[in-house]
C-alpha cells in the first residue's frame, strides 16, 4: 500500500529512536564544519549557543549543538553533505522569529544560519522580480524598489527583521494579504539545498518565464516549514505600489459592531488592502506605549485600509465609513497625512510589544475563521476568558478571519500557565469547529503539533509525511515538527517574553 | 482507459480494478461530479465538485455578484477539475493572477484509492503542507480532483477593453512599454495576431473595478493611443480555430520573460495571442524553444511516491 512502509509509517519514529543516543558534536565534524565555513562562522560551546536555543516561541528550550553562518550556496550544500555524512539533524534558520517554534532544534543537530547570506543579488525592473540572497530582510526589498514604485507584498508584522527565507519556509503573511496573497503568491521560484547536499532550482528560473514546466514543487515547498531543505535563494515577485491609499480608523462601542461591520464591508464587494482589528486591551496598551491618540474607552477599533487608483477612493471610503457607522461607530477618523497613517500602521504592528507593558507573559494564537464566523468566535474568546479568569486581548487581521487572541498569564503562578495553555487549546478547537484553521500565518511548528489530527484526518497527514520524504528521504531536515509523534523539548519554561 | 465513475464511493474501486489490471488510465470523465456544494458570498469562498463545469460555476457565482477570477478559454468545456489539473489561464491573468492564487483546498482520490483533503475553507491557513499547488498542474498524474474550494472576487462594477494596432511588431513593443510605466493597473495586457489574415499586431488593455477607475484609465489609455474600442473576441476566435490556417493543430504555449516576449514571438511568425504582461503565448504550430532545466529526479521521486504502480496518467512535462 502507498505511504505504509512496514514498520516506518512516520520517520519521527525514528528520528525518536535516534535520539536515544544524545548528539555531541564530535570534534572531527566541529572541524570539518570550520573548514567548510571558515573558524568565525561555527558557533559552539553552551554559552555561545544559548541565542539560538528557540525563537519567538519561548516555551520550548534546546539550544542546537552547533551554528553554522555560510556565506555561499556551495558552503551551504558541503555543511548539509556533511551532516548528511554523519546523520545529524539540520535546522536551517533565518531571523528567528518564528512564533511557533519551528526552528527549535528539539534533538539538537546543526542549525544553519543564513544571515550572511542577505544580498540583494539583481533586480529587474521591468520584469518586475529580484533576486535575493534567503537571509535577506523581508523589509529591504521594498526599500530597494519603492523610489521605482515597485514592492514586495507579504509583510508580516516581523518584517523589519524576518527573512525571505523564513518568509518562504513558512508562507508568511501579515495584514496586506487580504487583497494582495501571501508569500506563496509572491515567490516565483526559488533555490533549495535538499538534505542530501543536492541543489536544486523550484518554480520559475530568473532569467525564465513565469509558467514554470512540470509539478509546482515550489508551490509544495512554500509553507514546508523548513523540513524541505535549505532555501538559497529567492526569486521574488515584485508588484506596483498602489498610487493612492486612504487609511480610516473606524471606533466602535463594542467588538461585536467591529467584527459585523468587516463582513458588510466584504459583503459590499469591497475589497480593502487591510483590515485589522485591536480590542480596548489592545488599544489601551499601545495608546499607553505609543500615544497615537485612541480613546481608551472604546470596545474596539478598526484599522480599514483602502488602496489602488485615486478616482474610485473617496467614494469606496465614505462607503466604509457608512457601514461603520450603520454598525453603532462612535467616530471614524481619516488618516490626513502620510505620517499620521504610518504612525496608525506602526501601533498596529508594535501591539504584541505593548503588552509587554500589562502582562510579564502571553500566549498568541493564530487561529482562522471563515469571515461571516468573527462575531461568534470574538463572543467565545471573551467567554473564555470569563471562564479561566485570564484577560485575553486582541489584535488581529480582521479582514481575513485570522484571528491573534493573547492569553495572558503570570509565570509566577504556575496555575496560570495551564489555565493559559488550556484556554489557546479551547480557542482554537473553536476555530475547527467552525470551519476554519488553527494557523493562518505563524505555522504548526512544536506548538501546535497535537492539532494537526485535529484539523487532518490521519491519511491526509500520511500523505504530507510522503511529500516530505520525497524531498527529505531521512526526515532529518527540521525533525520533530508539524507531525503528530514528534519528540518534543523536555524543558518548559515560560519566560517573560520579548516583543515579536 | 477513461475512467467513469458515477460516484465518490465507487471511484476507489474503479481504481483498484485499473491497478490490478496494470491497465493506465488516460483521463476521467467526471461529469457525474457535477455540484456546486456553496457559495458562501459572505465569505467570499465556494465550494464544488471537479466536474462542474467553469461557465456553470460562474453562472452560480454572479447570482451574488462574484466570480472566481480566472478566464481561460472555453470554460463551458473546461471541468472544474482539468482547469485546476492544467493550471489553465486566460487574458485576466496579468491583473488577476491563477487558479493557484484562488486555490483554498483540495479533495483528492489517490492512485490507491485512499480519499484525503488539504487545506479547508479559509482564505488564510499555513495548517499543513500546501498539497493543493502540487495537483494544480499536475494534469491527474498524482490523484483525481474531486472537490475545490475557492476563494472569490467581487464582480467588477464596470470592465472597458480598448485596443490600438501596429504595423510592425516593435512599435507594438513600445507601446506595452509605454503602458508598464504609465499610472495604469489593467487587469489585462495581451498582443495578439489572432487571425493569419491580420495584417497588424494589436495590444489589447481591459481595466475592470470601480467605474471611476475604468473611466480614469480609459482617458490615460487614450493619451497612449489606446482609442479604438475592443472585446476578447480574439481570444475566442484564437481557441476556435476559426481562421481556417492551424485548424486541429495543437496549441503550443511558451513562457518566457515578459521583457523578452516581442523577440520570441518575432521568431514565430504564426499567429498568436500572448499576454504581454506575462511573457506567456500561445499559438499554432511546431515546437519552439527549449525545455529549462528541472529537478527530474523530484519529480520522478514525487510521482513514484503517489503512484508507485503507474496507473494514472503521464507527469506533465
Amino acid at each position: 500500500m502507498l505511504f505504509r512502509l512496514d514498520g516506518d509509517t512516520a520517520g519521527v519514529y525514528r528520528d525518536s529512536m535516534r535520539e536515544e543516543q544524545p548528539l555531541v558534536l564530535r570534534p572531527q565534524v566541529r572541524d570539518a564544519l570550520a573548514e567548510i565555513v571558515g573558524e568565525p562562522n561555527v558557533i559552539s560551546g553552551a554559552e555561545r549557543l544559548l541565542v539560538y536555543e528557540c525563537d519567538a516561541y519561548t516555551l520550548e528550550k534546546r539550544t542546537p549543538d552547533a551554528v553554522v553562518l555560510p556565506r555561499t550556496t556551495p558552503e551551504v550544500a558541503r555543511v548539509v553533505r556533511l551532516c548528511a555524512q554523519y546523520q545529524l539533524p539540520i535546522i536551517p534558520r533565518g531571523a528567528g522569529t518564528s512564533l511557533s517554534g519551528s526552528v527549535l532544534a528539539v534533538t539538537g543537530g546543526v542549525m544553519i544560519g543564513l544571515s550572511r547570506m542577505n544580498s540583494i543579488l539583481e533586480i529587474d525592473y521591468r520584469n518586475r522580480r529580484a533576486l535575493v540572497e534567503a537571509g535577506c530582510v523581508n523589509a529591504w526589498i521594498t526599500q530597494a524598489v519603492k523610489a521605482r514604485g515597485l514592492l514586495f507584498a507579504p509583510d508580516p508584522s516581523s518584517q523589519s527583521a524576518c527573512t525571505i527565507g523564513g518568509n518562504v519556509a513558512m508562507n508568511a503573511g501579515g495584514p496586506h494579504t487580504l487583497k494582495l496573497g501571501v508569500t506563496s503568491n509572491h515567490v516565483l521560484g526559488f533555490e533549495l539545498v535538499l538534505p542530501d547536499g543536492e541543489v536544486v532550482w523550484l518554480g520559475a528560473p530568473p532569467d525564465g518565464g513565469e509558467d514554470a514546466e512540470g509539478y509546482d514543487l515550489r508551490g509544495a515547498a512554500i509553507g514546508c516549514e523548513g523540513m524541505f531543505g535549505v532555501v538559497t535563494r529567492v526569486l521574488v515577485r515584485l508588484i506596483k505600489a498602489p498610487p493612492a491609499c486612504k487609511t480610516l480608523l473606524g471606533v466602535f462601542e463594542s467588538v461585536d459592531d467591529a467584527s459585523q461591520t468587516v463582513s458588510d464591508i466584504i459583503a459590499a464587494g469591497i475589497i480593502p488592502a487591510a483590515v485589522e482589528m485591536m480590542d480596548q486591551i489592545i488599544t489601551q496598551a499601545v495608546e499607553a506605549a505609543y500615544h497615537f491618540g485612541f480613546p481608551l474607552d472604546a470596545g474596539a477599533v478598526l484599522i480599514v485600509e483602502l488602496d489602488g487608483l485615486a478616482a474610485s477612493l473617496e467614494r469606496q471610503a465614505a462607503r466604509v465609513s457608512e457601514l461603520c457607522r450603520k454598525n453603532r461607530a462612535r467616530e471614524v477618523r481619516v488618516a490626513k497625512s502620510e505620517q499620521e497613517r504610518a504612525d496608525l500602521w506602526k501601533s498596529r504592528k508594535r501591539a504584541f510589544g505593548a503588552i509587554g507593558r500589562i502582562s510579564p507573559n502571553f500566549l498568541t494564537q493564530d487561529g482562522v475563521v471563515p469571515r461571516s464566523k468573527l462575531p461568534e468566535i470574538m463572543r467565545f474568546i471573551a467567554a473564555t476568558s470569563q471562564k479561566y479568569g485570564l484577560r485575553i486581548p486582541n489584535v488581529f487581521h480582521a479582514g481575513d478571519g485570522n484571528i491573534h487572541p493573547l492569553v495572558l498569564y503570570d509565570e509566577r503562578q504556575p496555575e496560570q500557565v495551564n489555565k493559559a495553555v488550556s484556554a489557546g487549546t479551547e480557542i482554537l478547537e473553536k476555530c475547527i469547529e467552525l470551519g476554519g484553521s488553527v494557523t493562518g500565518e505563524h505555522g504548526i511548528g512544536v506548538e501546535k503539533i497535537d492539532f494537526m489530527q485535529k484539523q487532518f484526518s490521519s491519511a491526509s497527514l500520511e500523505v504530507m509525511q510522503a511529500l516530505r520524504r520525497v524531498f527529505d528521504p531521512e526526515t532529518r531536515c527540521n525533525p520533530h515538527k508539524m507531525f503528530p509523534g514528534s519528540k518534543r523539548c523536555v524543558d518548559f519554561v515560560p519566560r517573560k517574553q520579548i516583543a515579536a | 482507459m477513461i475512467l467513469r465513475p458515477a460516484n465518490l464511493p465507487e471511484l476507489p474501486g474503479l481504481l483498484a480494478r485499473a491497478r490490478e489490471c496494470g491497465e493506465r488510465i488516460s483521463s476521467f470523465d467526471l461529469s457525474a461530479f457535477n455540484r456546486v456544494m456553496e457559495h458562501k458570498a459572505e465569505d467570499m469562498t465556494a465550494t464544488a465538485e471537479a466536474g462542474v463545469s467553469l461557465a456553470d460555476l460562474q453562472e452560480r457565482l454572479a447570482e451574488r455578484g462574484q466570480w472566481l477570477p480566472v478566464d481561460p478559454p472555453r470554460p463551458e468545456r473546461l471541468s472544474l477539475g482539468a482547469l485546476l489539473g492544467g493550471n489553465e489561464s486566460g487574458p485576466h491573468r496579468f491583473g488577476c493572477g491563477t487558479v493557484r492564487d484562488y486555490l483554498l483546498g483540495i479533495k483528492v482520490v489517490l492512485a490507491d484509492g485512499r480519499i484525503v483533503s488539504f487545506g479547508g475553507k479559509v482564505v488564510k491557513n499555513v495548517a499543513g503542507y500546501d498539497l493543493g499547488k502540487l495537483f494544480i498542474g499536475s494534469r491527474g498524474s498524482l490523484g483525481v480532483i474531486v472537490e475545490a474550494v475557492f476563494k472569490l472576487c467581487p464582480r467588477p462594477e464596470a470592465e472597458m477593453f480598448v485596443e490600438a494596432r501596429f504595423a510592425a511588431l516593435d512599435e507594438a513593443g513600445t507601446a506595452i512599454e509605454a503602458v508598464l510605466n504609465s499610472g495604469l493597473a489593467p487587469a489585462v495586457l495581451d498582443l495578439h495576431k489572432a487571425l493569419p489574415a491580420a495584417a497588424q499586431f494589436t495590444v489589447v488593455l481591459g481595466f475592470a473595478g470601480p467605474r471611476e477607475d475604468v473611466q480614469w484609465q480609459l482617458g490615460c489609455a487614450a493619451d497612449l493611443g489606446f482609442r479604438q474600442a475592443s472585446s476578447l473576441q480574439y481570444e475566442e476566435e484564437f481557441w476556435d480555430g476559426r481562421s481556417g490556417s492551424g485548424e486541429g493543430e495543437v496549441v503550443r504555449k511558451v513562457a518566457v520573460l515578459p521583457s523578452k516576449l516581442i523577440g520570441t514571438v518575432q521568431s514565430l511568425g504564426v499567429p498568436f495571442v500572448a499576454r504581454a504582461g506575462n511573457g506567456i503565448m500561445y499559438y499554432r504550430g511546431p515546437a519552439a524553444g527549449q525545455k529549462s532545466e528541472r529537478p527530474l529526479k523530484l519529480a520522478q521521486r514525487l510521482k513514484q511516491t503517489f503512484d508507485p504502480l503507474n496507473v494514472l496518467p503521464d507527469a506533465p512535462v
